[in-house]
């Protein structure tokens, strides 16, 4: 366990899906270089298959007595999809005949491949919800474990969760370990890269890019022990974000707050039932276990009071009036940690190693 | 009737010297340089080829499950393995068939390569007591040289060139310039993955960059095998051979999904420098079993519960608490298994992280070092440790 932890709240009662942190993702960090497929964050349809296909069923994680479950690595083409691109070049030639414009492979698979789906029949009880997902810089986490090289590590002031790549020699246990599958696997650098929670932009005081983009301003970022951060009110004094499948284990560090408002159900005539709601209680039970349900009991007093006095903290908080009224990062706290550890503030580096215990004049640069 | 005695006998002949440890190999002096050795230059015709086993790992089972299904059935292989040396290096040349040539290459997140590694003991005043075979143990670094058949890899960051760590799609350029922007990314691969290690014990392998390790490698595919060649300097600053030099050999089949602790490995095998004086002790240490009684060491790990955590065949359950002792007799030396029944914190491995299965630690940490829970067994008598490691020697895996 780190010293302090990072952690997010997503309130899924906002998420529209838009995407916005994927790409916010996927052009700082994953557009190049054999991270072309990866989705360091991604949006997927609930219910569905996710990202990678059924991630839920592939393993990894810990059992009730604290066992790393053996788990599966995804294959590229049938469970995560290859990422096409076009042949931009062929609409620059002088040829009329455009058609020639196509994917470079047949496209079979992808994230999102089934978005807005979800589940039960259009229009009496046809539902899904949006759940976003990045790495959860569990705990306990599964990579790290799994891991035979000590090439992941959990950074002690923030509890970051990152792959040393100078370690790392690409056997991929990690990724059979992750519950979540948020860790991948690099073909072009023979490495497993991951979600580092935009840690360059955390030390400056900024916000990972999936959460300052994120239009339905969905994503608090903060210190849990931070007793003023609106994750610490969220999660401990409010008790209403919870991790997702924290069955597996990991004592995940992303939390959710789960979608309360759903539309009711309408009958054969079309007409809407009565205190019908068309999001089983089952499914948000399956993701966030039984604390679901006083979460939202919490969550629908306090949108009641809000109704009736006009004041609620927890309201205010989930409604994040000034943008900037979602995070709590404090730059100059990793100045402070760069100076007591002497080192470069940006450097991400496993402090473990770098004195190159094993190899004569210093293995680790 | 006499032709089934004969192949019966053949038979039982074949599983004796399977079960045998490998004899010494003999690396035979050249005055050739063996500077740029590779897999077909001519001084390998005069390289003595000796056969060394080599047994899939199974002491300890990683985590990827259709990995460990396919762990469950290997077998162990043969592998011939010559040695030359000059005055200033040792050439090793390591053959075994693989139905498979195997590249982790293209854009794949399944694909696993061939490879091989040489392991030497390092740097010690005495060569006994030797490193754990699974990569040292503290006090007793070795080094590794691995090679793997990759096709083309890029390091991270590499020269730290941002300009080249741009998809070509956001890159400005057309055409020409494009095709010159591809080339220029391409030559940053690396094409020959060949890389020294030194560790000391499994987790712990720290790769030599800053030069101070030197050697070449290569492998070959041909007529569905590999050949596999390591050149390296007699002495550096992590070894010093001379006499009878320990080292270990594995190889990885990339078909089976082999990387890490999926892999095919030798005990400590011996070299000996033709023309020096073999370290007698050492020698017979490697190429001599036990002399104990199998039988009477079965009945006694039994009596003494050793198979309450350790796993003694596929059959038992697994328990985390142990390493699996069911095919421990290919890949250990009497050495080693005398030691760490009487002494079994000498030799304990960081291993698979604690937080893997932290309801059964294999070790506590007493100040900085690693005391093993294994109980004491210095109070048994000297035969029946030697029975049980008789026994123990025994088990091996099948070979294919």
């Amino acid at each position: 366990m780190s010293k302090r932890q990072l952690a997010m709240v997503m309130d899924l009662n906002k998420c529209i899906g838009c995407q916005t942190c994927t790409v916010a993702c996927k052009t700082q960090w994953t557009n190049r270089n054999g991270r072309e497929y990866m989705y360091w964050n991604n949006v997927e349809t609930y219910p569905g298959t996710g990202y990678p296909k059924n991630w839920m069923e592939l393993g990894g994680g810990f059992d009730a007595a604290g066992d790393l479950q053996a788990g599966v690595i995804p294959n590229l083409e049938a469970d995560y999809g290859v990422p096409w691109d076009y042949n931009y070049e062929s609409l620059m030639t002088d040829s009329a005949d455009h058609s020639r414009f196509q994917p470079h492979v047949s496209p079979t698979w992808g994230p999102n491949w089934d978005e807005d789906q979800g589940a039960g029949a259009f229009p009496q009880d046809n539902y899904f919800f949006y759940l976003p997902r990045i790495c959860n810089h569990c705990t306990n986490p599964g990579c790290l474990s799994a891991c035979p090289r000590d090439a992941i590590f959990k950074r002690e002031e923030d509890g970051v969760v990152l792959v040393d790549l100078d370690r790392c020699q690409g056997y991929r246990y990690c990724i059979a370990g992750c519950p979540y599958k948020k860790i991948y696997f690099n073909p072009k650098i023979s490495k497993s890269e991951k979600c580092i929670l935009c840690f360059p932009r955390i030390e400056q005081g900024l916000p990972p890019a999936c959460a300052q983009q994120c239009v339905g301003r969905i994503r608090f970022v903060g210190f849990l022990d931070d007793e003023e951060s609106q994750v610490h009110k969220l999660v401990h004094k409010y008790k209403v974000a919870i991790g997702l499948r924290t069955d597996y284990g990991t004592q995940p560090n992303v939390y959710y707050i789960p979608p309360t408002e759903s539309p009711a159900k309408f009958d054969a005539e079309g007409k809407i039932i009565e205190g019908s709601t068309r999001l089983p209680i089952e499914e948000l039970e399956k993701l966030f276990g039984k604390e679901v349900h006083g979460a939202i009991k919490t969550l629908k007093a306090e949108m009641k009071k809000r109704k009736e006095t006009g004041v609620s903290e927890l309201m205010d908080l989930l409604i994040a009036y000034q943008h900037s009224d979602m995070f709590r990062l404090d730059n100059h706290y990793y100045q402070q940690v760069a100076k007591d550890q002497k080192r470069n503030p940006l450097a991400p580096v496993d402090t473990r190693y770098i004195a190159g215990k094993f190899t004569k004049a210093g293995g680790h640069h | 009737m006499t032709k089934i005695v004969t192949s019966l006998l053949s038979l039982s002949l074949a599983c004796s010297a399977a079960l045998a440890a490998d004899a010494a190999i003999s690396a035979v002096k050249v005055t050739d340089s063996l500077d740029a050795v590779k897999a077909n230059s001519a001084v390998w015709s005069k390289a003595k080829f000796s056969s060394v086993t080599l047994y899939p790992q199974t002491s300890i089972e990683m985590n990827d499950k259709n990995a460990n299904a396919i762990t469950d059935t290997l077998k162990a292989k043969k592998a011939q393995v010559g040695a030359l040396y000059d005055g200033k290096n040792i050439a090793l040349m390591v053959k075994w068939a693989d139905g498979s040539k195997d590249v982790q290459a293209g854009y794949a997140s399944t694909t696993y390569s061939d490879g091989f590694a040489v392991q030497l003991a390092g740097t010690t005043a005495k060569p006994q007591p030797l490193p754990y075979i699974g990569m040292g143990s503290a006090g007793r670094p070795v080094v590794v040289h691995l090679q793997k058949a990759n096709e083309k890899v890029y390091e991270p960051n590499g020269n730290m060139d941002v300009s080249t760590q741009i998809n070509r799609n956001q890159t400005a350029l057309f055409g020409k310039e494009l095709k010159e922007y591809d080339a220029k990314v391409a030559s940053l691969a690396t094409t020959n993955y060949a890389r020294t290690f030194v560790g000391e014990g499994f987790r712990s392998l720290t790769e030599v960059k800053d030069g101070s390790a030197k050697s070449t490698s290569g492998m070959v595919y041909a007529n569905g095998g590999w050949s596999g060649t390591l050149v390296r300097p007699l002495q550096d600053a992590y070894v010093n051979l001379s006499g009878t030099v320990p080292l270990a050999i594995a190889v990885w089949d990339g078909s089976k999904m082999g990387r890490n602790g999926v892999k095919n490995l030798s005990a400590w095998v011996a070299v000996n420098l033709e023309g020096q004086k073999p370290n007698e002790a050492l020698l017979a240490d490697l190429t001599t079993d036990s002399k104990g009684d199998a039988t009477k060491g079965k009945a006694a790990l039994e009596t003494n519960g050793c198979n309450g955590c350790h796993q003694m065949s596929a059959a038992d359950p697994k328990n985390f608490m142990a390493p699996s002792l069911r095919t421990i007799g290919g890949y250990s030396t009497a050495g080693y298994l005398r030691e760490s029944i009487v002494k079994p914190s000498a030799v304990v491995v960081p291993g698979y992280n604690r937080n893997a299965h932290k309801n059964t630690p294999w070790y506590t940490l007493e100040k900085g070092k690693r005391i093993s829970t294994m109980t004491d067994f210095s109070h048994l008598d000297k035969n029946t440790v030697e029975d049980i490691v008789a026994y123990l020697q025994s088990l091996k895996a099948e070979v294919e």
